[in-house]
């Protein structure tokens, strides 16, 4: 195979698997709250600004400052949805979009307000390190990214399925109502949820920090790869929803190598308007 | 044992429930019966806390729980089979039965109950790593009463227990029922089926459009000719 | 047109509001008529969006790329190849038009929900960015710049901020127009059976793909004509102002704090917020960046929390509520 491609095709995925933990974060959330949230993305930079902002005031490398930034988007994630978003769960599909983009809104500007629009970059002791295998060039962080997002996504997996903890959580996502009736607090299990899935985006945020600029109003840009993702994986399966993930990363890749410039940013956005209109239950199509 | 005083629900509109008043005691099998949309459902949503009533009183054993959270209500022991089983369809009988068992205080007893539950349901045992919704309307039904028996209830509530089974699954269900009961189960039994409710049930309550139309003992109910003028919407 | 519409035309308060708005040029200063222009050029953004948003009851975040169009591609081809700024706008706004038109197409055909519509909206205007930010043509990154203002009316050139102050007021009255127009008519009373319960409205033969495809060109269309003023006034188009899906965030949640029920919500809240942000931007936008932002954020959260009709509404209903109080006390 072309070494062009091979390398286009190994950074694709790479990428992807940084992608596919965000969405990973945002199928837990919107599985047990029914609730799309427009924020996601900015939650992650709010994550990844904190990191940056420890590196700044306390030389904290990312991927340690993960153990501050954690419970911080996790406390930050139960109280958004408790407050926020519970009371509106069962409103009008506009109305929860507005709210959120409401939201977005908020973290996207007050983090303008606080760290100014200017792109930082956080410095990190693994950016410059690369990997070679033959003509191959692999980035060391990207490996960590996608290895760790890998690692991360299995556990959650096996804990979803085999545990006693994700049984209740699937319960409550397959019928809240009968769940309640076997003893589950389902508003907890929900609240807990939610904030999982925004504690596993400080995770991500520290994988995708090294060797990034980062920008306040990046936030859209990541809620929207990650709202494919899902689409393409058909919203309720990890395994689907991963792989969605890996195919908006390749596209972006191939679509950045082979044609010029931010044109080639086009191709993840087409794919998916395609596959929404042809698909609309995802790339493997199993309706719900 | 249960004691429900003038209870009133709604949802947006008309009342449906207005100042129901009744009383299960301890041991028995009471009916609860009445035409469609008569809120025998409403009732036992509100005994079970996924509906909150507009004003009346619930206590159990002597405890008042009309403010409690439907999971601490099952945590008391009242626990309910739903309407149309509403199983886990994607999730096996065996992790269906689990989660039945799931509440903390539940867990402490989960092994031993479902030894009670799988023998008292042989079928379920056969069925065991099958996912839930390829199971038929009667299996699907005892699933649903050993789901709701690994919490360990002290009063059980069922919603038409006998909706779309047929006879030999009914009659299954319903010795399985007259057993528990006979072990010391409190039952609650809503049921559209007159006499199979009769047949069962030591009492009965009847409801008309949100209200208590008739209560008394079973002879007593079924020779009077107004149990049957309630289900007519007379 | 109906009697409904012409009740518009007849009120008071709406002529008070344009007479006094008109005179600002008498007493305002610049920066206080630059805050009035740009105020006035919202108002019709959000106007146009509500034909789509508020009477069709869809979530579009396309608009970015119909008022881009307008902004962008008019200017561009103003630039670049001569084109006469009018004819621009006209091409524009029929471009924006069909492009409308065919993301009606795809709605209707593909029946997609909500959510599903508004990602793909979504996804067109990021795309629409990329596509400005990745051309020459286009201007690029670096966006396109007017050289100084040359020519008169016919160059769609409007002069100092006087002109382009009474140019703003007439769009948005046209804009208004537009909504009541639509709204008394058969189209706005389908568009409005359409959000509501469309299956009902399907059940009694009101064909969808029409009704909402007429609501999508004519938003469409305003609102690119809006952008080409818009670009023209400022003297340059910046792609991560009015290419980016920020302006119509900005656009929805505007309108839905007015109220996404009358025309008046958007228009409210426009000429509301959008001073009100400019002022507080201009008094701490060196210091605390976005803060207007931030806030509309915060206002949105609370509006969908405690008034989700929209505040327009609510303080409608609250002064019902005083003259009927004061009504009662005999």
């Amino acid at each position: 195979m072309d070494t062009l491609l091979l390398q286009t095709l190994i950074q694709g995925l790479l990428i992807g698997g940084a992608y596919a933990l965000i969405a990973i974060g945002m199928c837990l959330t919107y599985n047990v709250s029914g609730i799309v949230n427009f924020a996601h993305g900015d939650f992650l930079t709010l994550g990844m600004f904190i990191a940056f902002g420890l590196q700044g005031a306390a030389a904290l490398d990312p991927y340690i400052s993960v153990a501050i930034t954690l419970p911080l988007l996790a406390v930050l994630g139960a109280l958004t949805y408790q407050y926020l978003l519970r009371p509106v769960a069962r409103s009008h599909a506009l109305v929860i979009i507005q709210l959120t983009l409401g939201l977005s809104f908020v973290l996207q500007n007050g983090l303008l307000m606080i760290f100014g629009g200017q792109p930082v970059r956080t410095p990190s002791a693994v950016e410059a390190s690369i990997l070679v295998i033959g003509d191959l060039f692999i980035r060391t962080p990207q490996l960590i990214a996608f290895s760790t997002s890998l690692t991360l996504t299995l556990v959650l997996f096996v804990v979803l399925g085999y545990t006693e903890t994700g049984r209740r959580i699937r319960a409550v996502h397959q019928n809240p109502q009968a769940a309640a009736l076997m003893g589950i607090d389902v508003p907890r299990v929900r609240t807990l949820t939610f904030a999982a899935g925004i504690g596993i985006l400080a995770i991500s945020g520290a994988l995708l920090l090294p060797g990034t600029t980062i920008w306040p109003a990046q936030g859209l840009r990541f809620t929207v790869i990650t709202l494919m993702a899902l689409i393409l994986g058909g919203m309720t399966d990890f395994a689907g929803v991963y792989i969605g993930a890996l195919v908006i990363g390749v596209a972006e890749a191939v679509g950045t190598v082979y044609v010029a410039g931010t044109t080639g940013m086009i191709l993840p956005y087409a794919i998916f308007i395609l596959v929404l209109l042809l698909r609309p239950n995802g790339l493997f199509g199993r309706a719900t | 044992m249960l004691r429900i005083e003038g209870l009133t629900a709604a949802y947006d509109g008309p009342p449906a429930l207005s100042n129901v008043s009744l009383h299960v005691e301890k041991g028995e099998i009471l009916g609860l019966l009445g035409a469609n949309n008569s809120g025998k459902s409403t009732l036992i949503n509100c005994i079970s806390g996924l509906v909150r009533p507009l004003a009346g009183r619930i206590s159990f054993e002597g405890t008042d729980i009309t403010r409690l959270k439907p999971h601490e209500r099952v945590a008391s022991g009242i626990v309910q089979v739903p309407e149309g089983r509403q199983v886990f369809p994607k999730m096996s009988v065996i992790e269906n039965l689990l989660l039945g068992g799931t509440s903390r205080a539940a867990r402490l007893q989960r092994g031993t109950r479902l030894d009670q539950v799988l023998a008292l349901f042989p079928r379920l045992a056969e069925r065991r790593p099958q996912p839930a919704g390829t199971l038929s309307g009667g299996e699907q039904q005892m699933l649903a009463i050993g789901r709701a028996l690994m919490s360990g209830p002290r009063l059980l509530m069922l919603d038409e227990p006998s909706l779309g089974l047929s006879p030999l699954f009914v009659q299954i269900i319903f010795k399985a029922l007259g057993e528990l009961n006979k072990q010391g189960l409190t039952i609650l039994l809503i049921e559209q089926n007159l006499t199979l409710t009769l047949a069962y049930a030591g009492r009965g309550v009847v409801l008309e459009r949100g209200q208590v139309a008739i209560e008394g003992a079973r002879d007593m109910l079924k020779d009077d000719p107004r149990t049957r003028a309630a289900y007519l919407g007379l | 047109m109906t009697p409904a519409f012409f009740d518009t035309l007849r009120t008071p308060w709406l002529w008070l509001l344009v007479i006094i708005v008109a005179s600002f040029p008498g007493w305002l200063s610049s920066y206080h008529l630059g805050i009035a222009i740009l105020a006035l050029l919202y108002v019709s953004l959000a106007l146009a969006w509500n034909i789509v948003g508020g009477m069709a009851g869809q979530i579009s975040l396309a608009h970015t790329v119909f008022i881009g169009m307008g902004a962008v591609v008019a200017t561009a081809l103003n630039l670049r190849l001569g084109l006469n700024l009018w004819f621009g706008l006209v091409l524009c706004a029929f471009g924006a038009a069909i492009l409308g038109i065919f993301l009606a197409l795809l709605d209707s055909r593909f029946r997609l929900a909500h959510l599903s519509f508004a990602l793909i909206t979504l996804a067109f205007a990021e795309i629409g960015e990329l596509v400005v930010t990745g051309s020459d043509f286009l201007g690029g990154a670096s966006g396109l710049y007017y050289p100084k203002a040359a020519g008169g009316l016919a160059q769609f050139n409007f002069g100092g901020s006087t002109g382009y102050l009474f140019a703003a007021l007439v769009l948005a009255l046209v804009c208004l127009l537009v909504n009541n127009a639509i709204l008394a008519s058969p189209l706005g009373f389908y568009l409005r059976a359409l959000r509501d319960n469309e299956n009902a409205a399907q059940a009694i033969g009101i064909p969808i793909l029409r009704n909402r495809a007429v609501a999508m060109a004519i938003s469409a269309a305003l609102s690119s004509v809006v952008g080409t003023l818009y670009a023209r006034y400022l003297g340059f188009v910046d792609p991560t102002q009015l290419a980016s899906p920020t302006l119509v965030i900005e656009i929805v949640l505007i309108a839905t704090i007015g109220g996404l029920g009358t025309p008046w919500g958007p228009l409210v809240a426009a000429a509301v917020l959008v001073p009100a942000g400019e002022l507080l931007r201009g008094k701490f936008g060196g210091v605390l960046p976005g803060l207007h932002y931030f806030l509309y954020g915060v206002l949105i959260i609370v509006v969908v929390l405690t008034s989700p009709e929209g505040l327009v509404p609510r303080l409608a209903s609250l002064l019902q509520a005083v003259r009927r109080k004061a009504g009662e006390t005999p």
